[in-house]
């Protein structure tokens, strides 16, 4: 499903100008990575996607339909969004209630709702903590069920508020297949990340933001092959692509594919 | 989410400059006086709080807190006495079943009065006073900090709720769940909001507690204070005139009655 923002302006009550007219297109099945400093207002315009906020000026498009004329309960059947922190985010008692709590409310029936349960528990691996209580948990595995939580909903477009921080190799690894089999089915990801490292080897299309407004937005390897204009924002690019900058490879390199062919090629001339 | 949620806001006034223990004085006095003294002195006090309320220039949070929280209150409180107190002689209108008698809406008037003045001048209080500085100033004239915490939190604990209320909503929304559409859907949707409400709570409290004892809350040393809270004489002299005042109004009505 397709993802429309027009010149989006938005300012918090308190007065914080967050958003400063960004527009953008996300084709349906695309996957996009949104970076930037701290207080960038990445996650305020994640937050207008499922209109959680609503624009001060300016219009999103999910679909066809506007965010201003649909409630957020709604747009939940078209949205998915991770929050940024799960404690914002998990209400229920235990694991599966709180994961069959989406599902259950877009009205899918019950065969429906146990099945997406199932495959969204196995894919977190949270098949054995299902009657855990999600205070018990450590905040890594409750960042897997607020995963698990919105996959089960089976929406169209799938945000992440960076779903890896604070999270080891493995458990990044996980986040990352989830991604994959995602992207499998055909959904349009958001992912917003500090991680550059997963950035770089999950996603082909990624978006800069700095100060409320898009700075760079590209194929990641265009993106992120411009250092200094990402320097602006605080954004350092993974350290392969600096390693392959400062060995003089004529191309940006993002991943060890890429930095072992271009090396390749480098010693056979 | 800020522990320092509460109604304070953070601008300067003369309201804002006093030093609590001189507002806090303000409030017992207008409330023992409203309660205890000749019954014609409440309404007059509530003019006196309404009044005071616009010197800070926290006029306009003063006014949503009125019209927002204590006038609903108090006209249902007013309706409900005027017309089910019991008795009466001098009937003004029937409201059904039940005669308004001028006595009942006079005692409801009384009761609405004190009511307001209790309500509103705490509101003043807490609309003005940093909740750290009340306590600092308190726990420097001999509060136990162990009271001074439970107060503290008492005062945060409302806006604490508040804020995580409209938290789990939009999370619950976030999924799916109607809560904007009818009235129904509404209760329907508060249900399953009051368990995470009292049991993040709970858990916050647990976290907090542990949070000061890390920093040495318990220690028998003597502590030093964050905040200079100072004490003018206009200070005292406030005081002093609440405190006679008070003292008279106590006289009043034992000598007129
Ligand atoms: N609820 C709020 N009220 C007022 N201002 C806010 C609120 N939430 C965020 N802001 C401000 O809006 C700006 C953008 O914040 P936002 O959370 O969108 O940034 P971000 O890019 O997600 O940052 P981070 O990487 O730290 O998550 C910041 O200046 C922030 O202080
Ligand atoms: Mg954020």
């Amino acid at each position: 499903m397709r993802i429309e923002i027009k010149d989006l302006h938005f300012t918090y009550p308190s007065g914080v100008q967050a958003l400063r007219g960004i527009s953008l297109t996300i084709e349906s099945g695309e996957q996009v990575a949104i970076i930037g400093q701290n207080g960038a207002g990445k996650t305020t315009l994640a937050r207008h996607l499922n209109g959680l906020l609503q624009p001060t000026s300016g219009e999103v498009r999910i679909g066809y339909w506007d965010t201003r004329r649909y409630s957020t309960a709604k747009l939940a059947a078209r949205v998915g969004y991770v929050f940024q922190n799960p404690d914002e985010q998990l209400f229920s008692r235990d694991v599966h209630m709180e994961v069959a709590f989406g599902p259950k409310n877009l009205g899918y029936p019950k065969e429906r709702v146990e099945a997406l349960v199932s495959e969204a528990l196995e894919m977190t691996d949270l098949l054995q903590k299902r009657e855990t209580n999600p205070y018990d948990l450590s905040p890594t595995w409750r960042k897997m069920v607020a995963i698990a939580s919105v996959i089960a909903m089976d929406t169209p477009i799938v945000i992440f508020d960076e779903p890896t921080t604070g999270q080891d190799a493995a458990t990044i690894e996980r986040i990352a297949n989830v991604i994959r089999v995602l992207r499998e089915r055909g959904k349009t990801i958001l992912t917003i990340t500090h991680d550059m490292d997963f950035c770089a080897e999950n996603f082909e299309r990624v978006i800069v933001m700095s100060q409320g407004q898009v700075l760079l937005d590209g194929k990641a390897n265009d993106v992120l092959g411009q250092e200094e204009i990402l320097a602006t924002t605080y954004v350092e690019p993974p350290q392969l692509t600096r390693l392959g900058k400062r060995l003089g490879f004529k191309e940006t390199v993002r991943n060890e594919e890429e930095f072992l062919t271009a090396l390749q090629k480098r010693w056979r001339i | 989410m800020s522990l320092n949620r509460s109604f304070f806001v953070p601008i300067d006034s003369p309201l804002h400059r006093l030093n609590p223990l001189t507002k806090l004085t303000f409030v017992f006095a207008m409330i023992i006086s409203a309660f205890l003294s000749v019954p014609d002195m409440a309404p007059a006090l509530a003019v006196l709080v309404l009044l005071t309320g616009f010197i800070g220039k926290v006029q306009r949070q003063y006014r949503t807190v009125l019209l927002k929280l204590i006038l609903p209150a108090i006209l249902f409180m007013f309706v409900m006495q005027s017309v089910f107190l019991p008795g009466g002689e001098t009937i003004l209108i029937q409201v059904g079943r039940f005669d308004v008698a001028r006595e009942n809406v006079r005692a409801a008037f009384l009761t609405v009065s004190r009511v307001f003045v209790m309500v509103s001048s705490f509101a003043i209080l807490l609309l003005t006073t940093h909740p750290s500085k009340l306590m600092a100033d308190l726990t420097r004239r001999g509060l136990p900090p162990q009271l001074a915490y439970v107060i503290i939190s008492t005062l945060q604990i409302l806006p604490q709720m508040q804020a995580k209320a409209q938290t789990i909503l939009s999370a619950q929304r976030s999924r799916g769940l109607d809560t904007e559409s009818t009235f129904l859907k509404r209760v329907r949707a508060i249900v399953p909001l009051v368990g995470p409400l009292v049991f993040g709570s709970l858990v916050e409290v647990e976290e907090r507690a542990i949070a000061i004892e890390a920093r040495g809350f318990t220690s028998p040393r003597a502590k030093t204070f964050l905040y200079e809270v100072p004490d003018t004489r206009a200070d005292r002299l406030i005081r002093w005139t609440l405190v006679i005042f008070t003292l008279l109004s106590l006289a009043a009505r034992i000598w007129l009655s």
